[in-house]
């Protein structure tokens, strides 16, 4: 039996109070409107539970009527994943499910609910001297929940590690409303499958992660941090392979930034206009901690001699206060929104071994190069870790829609040079709805057909996340 | 033209402070120091005159322990030509009048027509020195510049005074506070670091100078501000005006 919209609503109205169900289109529009306004289909309601036992009457709820769930942090996703596919979803929003239940610093861990913003998770470590590293552009509003489901990386994964490896134990609920609590942490625990991990970075699909006990690290004293020009990529990663030599575990950042990237911010005022003199084709942001102050610096020698070997170039910036530091650090950060600022974009994130990120992105840039000689192209990313976003802005004298009109061809080109250097076509971004099929196409079968067996016999009514990851 | 620049090495203005347990002070151990941020835009302003070549030298002084040498590189680094630190006792606090009458000694000595400093030090916020030295060297001050225009023999310096602006014109020799608004600070290029390690930096002990270098200042107790209650999300306007009844009624 499947039930009316009207009959929905007002079910869920003697689970939730009327400040919890949202079904005004207008009200709906901030869950709804993705970060790269791509993806436009409505949603019957959104439903903001209180407290994990409302989400499970929710869920049973759900099961028993096979209405489709989206669950959704702080809708920041890049591939669709955190909003409607059909039209006919409910989202459930975990915003209201976001308390500290522990702060642990002794064994180095806090435990929050899903719904906590990532900034504040920051903030609350802060305050104790402590460090969460995980950290991505959409700090202020990504949600823990969303950032386990879909496995986020960040900057600092280089010496930190993604959000699984941060995240030391979850609670979720389950399609038919079922808590399953894996908050239990211990070393050692060969007690059968590990439920944690297959459910981080499911992407919502199969379960709702409610809580996570993550990881925190001792605060470093103080940073060495260089914007450093570079001729070319090959040079970026011969000095990314000397630099880990000599700083090891303390480099905490190796990013790639385009010149493009930082010009667009530049002309568009949103960093100083005299930042950078933007003499290079490449920038370079290398970041080392230092757990002790009287620890020498290494970053600043390493780099002189650079300089000297002239392997590096004369606009290269080394932060001398905490307050360039974060200036350096929020040009990297608005890299990604500030390609609106260039018209369309055609984006992708991938993933390959670090010394193949030079032929990666030079081969992309030639052949898309001979589509329309015109395309700008604005690679940046985590060259430490291989994780590169292969974006593409249209062409100054261009429609914007003839451009996107070119988004198979060129997603083709990049995504065959990344399966022959054997690497990832969704590298921290997830697949969503975006790219279901292109999943589809590239990964291995039997990973697929093991896969879409776990995702049936946990979800059987397929409510959760319908339509996203697999293709059922 | 001659400018000396004096500037001070603080707790990095993004460096939680924290309050020491005794309430003598706050923690300055293990923390990041960088140069006072006024100090910064001091140092910035005496650069752009010498880029316009209305300046022949600029010398950096410090009054501080020996990890004041960083901040000096830092300066030299933005363009200074030399710098020269008074070089205290590692936790040794010195009051603005006795950092004036050292600067003082440092004036008479140099001869410089221009002495920029930062309006205030982020750690103590005295607003005091720039003052204090002009005062002993019988000069003209302009403090809290915004703007600062040469002119034969004259400098003239726009401040940033309580109700707007005030455009004042003063002989040379002269002090300049610099205020923020005066311009903004370059970073600094690796060449540039790289140069500043082959400049001289000249280091005399300060208690050489026959300068009464007491405290006559008694810090009784250093406490924490009383912290923020957290702010509260609301779901309608109705409870927002439910509140605001409350606390009328509460009057």
């Amino acid at each position: 039996m499947s039930l009316t919209a009207t009959q929905i609503i007002s079910s869920l109205e003697k689970i939730l109070d009327e400040n919890s169900i949202i079904f005004t289109k207008e009200k709906m529009q901030s869950f709804l409107t993705e970060p790269r306004n791509r993806f436009h289909q409505p949603a019957l309601a959104v439903l903001k539970p209180n407290s994990i036992s409302q989400l499970q009457e929710i869920m049973r709820f759900a099961n028993k009527y096979k209405i489709p769930i989206i669950p959704q942090g702080g809708n920041s996703g890049l591939v669709g994943g955190q909003v409607p596919l059909y039209g006919n979803e409910l989202i459930v929003s975990l915003a209201k499910i976001n308390k500290l239940r522990e702060l642990n610093i002794e064994e180095g861990y806090i435990l929050v609910e899903a719904g906590m913003i990532l900034q504040q998770v920051q903030n609350i470590a802060r305050e104790k001297n402590m460090l969460f590293p995980l950290s991505i552009g959409s700090k202020g509003s990504a949600q823990i929940g969303g950032i386990l489901a879909t496995n986020a990386g960040g900057a600092q994964v280089l010496s930190y590690g993604n959000g699984r490896e941060l995240c030391l134990g979850i609670e979720a609920i389950l399609a038919d409303g079922s808590l399953y609590n894996g908050l239990k942490f211990l070393r050692k625990d060969n007690s059968g499958y590990d439920l944690n991990n297959l459910l981080i970075g499911s992407e919502g699909s199969l379960a709702i992660i409610t809580a996570a006990k993550l990881k925190i690290f001792p605060r470093a004293k103080f940073y060495e941090t260089a914007l450093i020009g570079v001729k070319n990529l090959n040079i970026a990663y011969q000095l990314f392979q000397q630099l880990v030599k000599k700083a090891q575990k303390r480099l905490t950042a190796f990013e790639l930034i385009s010149r493009f990237g930082i010009a667009i911010q530049i002309e568009n005022k949103l960093i100083n206009q005299d930042f950078i003199s933007l003499q290079s084709p490449y920038y370079i942001l290398a970041e080392i901690s230092h757990f002790d102050i009287e620890e020498k610096e290494i970053l600043t020698q390493f780099f002189e001699i650079a300089y000297e070997k002239n392997l590096i170039n004369e606009d290269s910036i080394i932060a001398q206060s905490m307050a360039e530091r974060n200036e350096i650090w929020q040009m990297r950060e608005q890299m990604s929104e500030s390609q609106k600022f260039a018209g369309a974009s055609i984006k992708h994130d991938i993933s390959v071994a670090p010394k193949l990120v030079p032929e990666l992105i030079e081969r992309g840039i030639r052949e898309v190069a001979k589509i329309n000689k015109n395309i700008r192209p604005c690679p940046f990313g985590h060259m430490g870790d291989g994780n590169i976003h292969f974006n593409f802005s249209q062409p100054v004298k261009m429609e914007r829609e003839e451009f996107l009109s070119l988004t198979k061809e060129i997603n083709q080109i990049i995504y065959d040079i990344v399966l022959s250097l054997d690497g990832s076509i969704s590298a921290e971004h997830g697949i969503g709805q975006l790219k279901i099929d292109l999943l589809e196409r590239v990964k291995d079968p039997t990973a697929i057909k093991m896969m879409k067996l776990i995702k049936n016999s946990l979800d059987p009514n397929n409510i959760l996340n319908r339509g996203k990851v697999l293709k059922l | 033209m001659k400018i000396l620049v004096a500037l001070k090495r603080v707790v990095d203005h993004n460096v939680r402070i924290r309050v020491k347990e005794d309430g003598s002070g706050v923690e300055t151990e293990n923390v990041r120091h960088s140069m006072n941020p006024f100090c910064k835009h001091a140092v910035e302003a005496a650069v752009q005159i010498k880029e316009q070549n209305k300046a022949k030298e600029i010398i950096a002084i410090s009054i501080g322990p020996i990890e004041a040498k960083d901040v000096l590189l830092n300066a030299l680094a933005m363009g200074c030509d030399r710098a020269i630190l008074l070089k205290t006792e590692k936790e040794q606090k010195i009051e603005p009048l006795a950092v004036a009458k050292l600067l003082k000694i440092i004036v008479q000595q140099e001869k410089p027509d221009l002495v920029f400093l930062g309006k205030q030090a982020i750690d103590d916020d005295a607003n005091q020195t720039g003052q204090m030295l002009a005062g002993l060297l019988d000069w003209p001050q302009g403090t809290f510049s915004s703007k600062i225009e040469l002119e034969e023999n004259r400098v003239n310096v726009t401040r940033e005074v309580d109700f707007g602006r005030a455009k004042i014109s003063m002989p040379i020799p002269a002090v300049i506070t610099a205020d923020l608004r005066l311009n903004v600070p370059r970073k600094t290029a690796l060449p540039m670091i790289i140069k500043a390690k082959k400049k001289p930096i000249n280091i005399m002990e300060a208690k050489d100078f026959n300068v009464d270098l007491q405290n006559r200042l008694i810090v009784e107790r250093i406490s924490e501000p009383p912290k923020r209650e957290g702010g509260k999300i609301l779901n309608n306007v109705q409870e927002l005006a439910n509140i605001i009844n409350e606390l009328e009624a509460e009057k």
